[in-house]
């Protein structure tokens, strides 16, 4: 039927860590008196001290603290970040980690003589230019691990009712990379694994050709993406279009994927089936404040509603919408918000919510006449996640996460048709990221505030608008995603952590747990019939 | 299925002790998620990382481990650190929440 052509890709689940949270751990820290570590190594060899620090940088922590030395999921580490630190402070942090963030201890992994290296150099070293990596480097990076794909098989080589049924799980590995860092794939009805894709650094979205149940796409914090035929269950090709960042969104006729990056600061449109780079674009432009800046990218989305995708330039405050067609022109929508990041979409895919982080605000952009429809509240530092909207009592209801660093812990329910606020739910603590499914009665929203409350998810009822339930997960839980069926409710127990929970829908019993290293976002393969999670399949078909 | 397994061994352990040895559970838990795993993970340390297991581990073990580090008569520089400001109570603790624990 026409209408499996015109399934959407995904919500636009962003930046899995938050940028430059940096709240200090000071009561466990000093309950363990770490800070008074003098550890004594200095007896190590010291055959180290010749090797070159800048690449222990790239190999270790750049993954996570960003290639330029300017930072991703992770602070920026330089010269000017780390003035005036102790030395003694930074060794002894990087040797056992930070507490309960994504921080990972390097004792025993990196000699006491190397760490003591990379302390200088770190404080010696300026953040690095933008980097350059041209249309031609992307082209020279793809490899191909399965050359003939007619020998694939016709059907998934494993048990499962329908496709729609499989969760992919990011999971990050402790370090950000090594063997714990893969892409892992769950039957959602069994709970059991099927398959994973080992990616070398951490996986960080999962995303799904609407077109073709078959492929998945993989993108890591290092900006590659692994093409995933998931009948076999196995990488068919990989590329690496940039450095660091998330953004990755798949057309609705599953023929282009879009990838945006943070070092440097470009996106790129690929092939989706052989991943050869068709266009980058230089990211840059006026931002709302009138001066001209080179940006981040933020989302990336394709839309169900025709052959576009939109893209978030983060620090340029723009909305740039590509049409997939010859040169592949560009629309630019300015002035939508201060450090925009993630969204989701409505209204059969023509309305886009972005989420400015600075001006606390979401923007309803319509994406068919390419305007600014509104600007509404959105609580403290606006990270919506995947978002998520549901129809309730004929209303249609999108939910809005926020970090929630200031007193304001609240998530926002908007009414999407009329574009208004209808209630800011007080929660526990910050949040990144809401479930829902049509089926299940919770929004589940995961509270990151960090201390014990970063182990619990809250569940809000789609009809009171109230928290009616907190569960703590273990590790710290975020998030949540509901199976295709709604059944289930999947919650990533992550950081040290070391499984994927899941919970019946109704009851919100434990039913299982997956174990696996530092899981993080949770991608169901439904997202591609439901647009936006929460919304049913109908959505899309009254998109034209 | 694991984690059915956990629970059944929590509740029968409230069961028998009554609520005591769950507020030790629970403590314990709070310590061993905050720091312990930051090292150790909760059920399995990183497959990459230097740290041995401590989930199901026995619980005497554990903490005849614990207070060797804290008097340094079992040497590690950063066992001895971690270790040195841990209360008796604490090591009960933790040692029973990690004995506890299915790895
Ligand atoms: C898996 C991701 C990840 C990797 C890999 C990683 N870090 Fe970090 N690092 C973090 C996070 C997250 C924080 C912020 C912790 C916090 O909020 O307390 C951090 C914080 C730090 C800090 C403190 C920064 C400050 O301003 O206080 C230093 C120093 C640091 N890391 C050094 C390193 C070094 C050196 C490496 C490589 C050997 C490394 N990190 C690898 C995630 C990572
Ligand atoms: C910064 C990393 C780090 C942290 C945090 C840490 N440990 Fe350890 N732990 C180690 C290392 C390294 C060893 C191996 C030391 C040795 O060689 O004896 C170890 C060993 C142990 C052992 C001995 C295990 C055995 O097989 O004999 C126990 C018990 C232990 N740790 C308990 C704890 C507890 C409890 C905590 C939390 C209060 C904790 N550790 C926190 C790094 C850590």
């Amino acid at each position: 039927m026409n209408l499996t052509k015109k399934r959407l890709s995904q919500s636009a689940l962003m930046p899995q860590g938050h940028k430059f949270r940096l709240i200090r751990q000071a009561a466990q820290l000093s309950f363990i008196g770490l800070a008074a570590i003098a550890l004594p190594f200095g007896a190590q060899a010291a055959s180290d001290t010749t090797k070159n620090m800048h690449q222990l940088y790239e190999d270790n922590c750049a993954s996570c603290h960003g290639s330029d030395h300017g930072g991703f999921i992770a602070p920026g580490l330089n010269s000017e970040s780390l003035k005036g630190r102790s030395p003694t402070a930074l060794r002894s942090l990087i040797m056992t980690g930070s507490f309960d963030t994504l921080m990972p201890p390097f004792y025993g992994r990196l000699s006491d003589d190397d760490i003591r290296g990379l302390v200088k150099h770190l404080q010696t070293t300026p953040k690095q230019a933008n980097p350059s990596w041209t249309i031609d480097d992307i082209k020279a990076s793809i490899k191909v691990y399965v050359k003939d794909e007619s020998t694939l098989p016709a059907k998934p080589t494993y048990q499962v009712n329908s496709m729609d049924d499989v969760i992919g799980v990011a999971a990050r590995g402790k370090y950000g990379r090594g063997s714990g860092s893969k892409a892992v794939f769950i039957n959602s009805i069994t709970h059991k694994q099927i398959g994973e894709i080992p990616t070398g650094t951490a996986a960080h979205i999962i995303d799904y050709n609407p077109a073709n149940p078959r492929w998945a796409y993989v993108k890591t914090d290092t900006a590659e993406i692994f093409k995933v035929d998931l009948y076999s269950m196995q990488a068919v090709r990989s590329v690496k279009t940039g450095f660091n960042g998330p953004g990755l969104g798949v057309s609705r006729d599953g023929k282009y994927i879009m990838a945006g990056s943070y070092v440097p600061h470009n996106a790129v449109i690929l092939n989706a089936d052989t991943l050869e780079p068709l266009k980058t674009f230089e990211l840059e432009g006026v931002d709302p404040d009138g001066k001209m800046v080179s940006s981040d990218s933020g989302m990336i989305i394709g839309s169900p509603m025709d052959d576009i995708f939109a893209i978030a330039l983060e620090n340029a405050g723009q909305v740039w919408v590509v049409d997939l067609k010859e040169g592949f022109p560009v629309t630019k929508i300015e002035k939508v918000g201060r450090h925009l990041h993630d969204a989701f979409l409505t209204h059969g895919g023509s309305k886009l919510m972005v989420a400015a982080y600075d001006d606390n605000i979401v923007t309803a952009i319509d994406l068919k006449d390419r305007k600014i429809i509104k600007k509404l509240d959105a609580g403290c530092v606006p990270h919506v996640g995947g978002g998520a909207a549901v129809e309730v009592d004929g209303r249609t209801l999108g939910f809005g996460t926020n970090f929630g660093d200031c007193d304001k812990t609240v998530v926002s329910v908007w009414d999407l048709d009329k574009m208004e606020v209808v209630k800011q739910v007080p929660v526990a603590g910050g949040t990144e990221s809401p479930a829902a499914h049509a089926n299940a009665p919770y929004v589940a929203v995961d509270i990151i505030s960090k201390d014990r409350r970063a182990r619990t998810i809250q569940l809000i009822d789609k009809k009171t608008l109230e928290v009616v339930k907190t569960l703590d997960v273990g590790g710290h839980a975020y998030f949540p995603e509901y199976s295709a069926d709604g059944k289930f409710l999947y919650v990533s127990a992550g950081y040290n952590g070391d499984e994927v929970v899941v919970y019946d829908s109704n009851s919100l019993e434990k039913v299982a747990s997956v174990p696996m290293e530092s899981p993080a976002g949770i991608f169901s393969h439904g997202r591609v019939r439901y647009m936006t999670r929460g919304l049913s399949p109908d959505e899309i078909k009254g998109a034209k | 299925m694991r984690l059915a397994i956990y629970s059944g061994l929590l509740l029968l352990g409230l069961a028998s002790v009554q609520s005591a040895d769950a507020a030790s559970i629970y403590a314990g838990e709070a310590k061993a998620a905050a720091v312990c795993s930051q090292c150790h993970g909760i059920r399995m340390p990183s497959a990459d990382a230097p740290f041995p297991p401590l989930a199901g581990r026995d619980q005497e073990y554990l903490k005849t481990a614990l207070k060797q580090y804290r008097d340094k008569t079992r040497k590690s520089d950063i066992m001895n650190a971690i270790a040195g400001s841990l209360s008796d109570d604490d090591i009960n603790n933790i040692a029973s929440y990690y004995a506890k624990l299915k790895p």
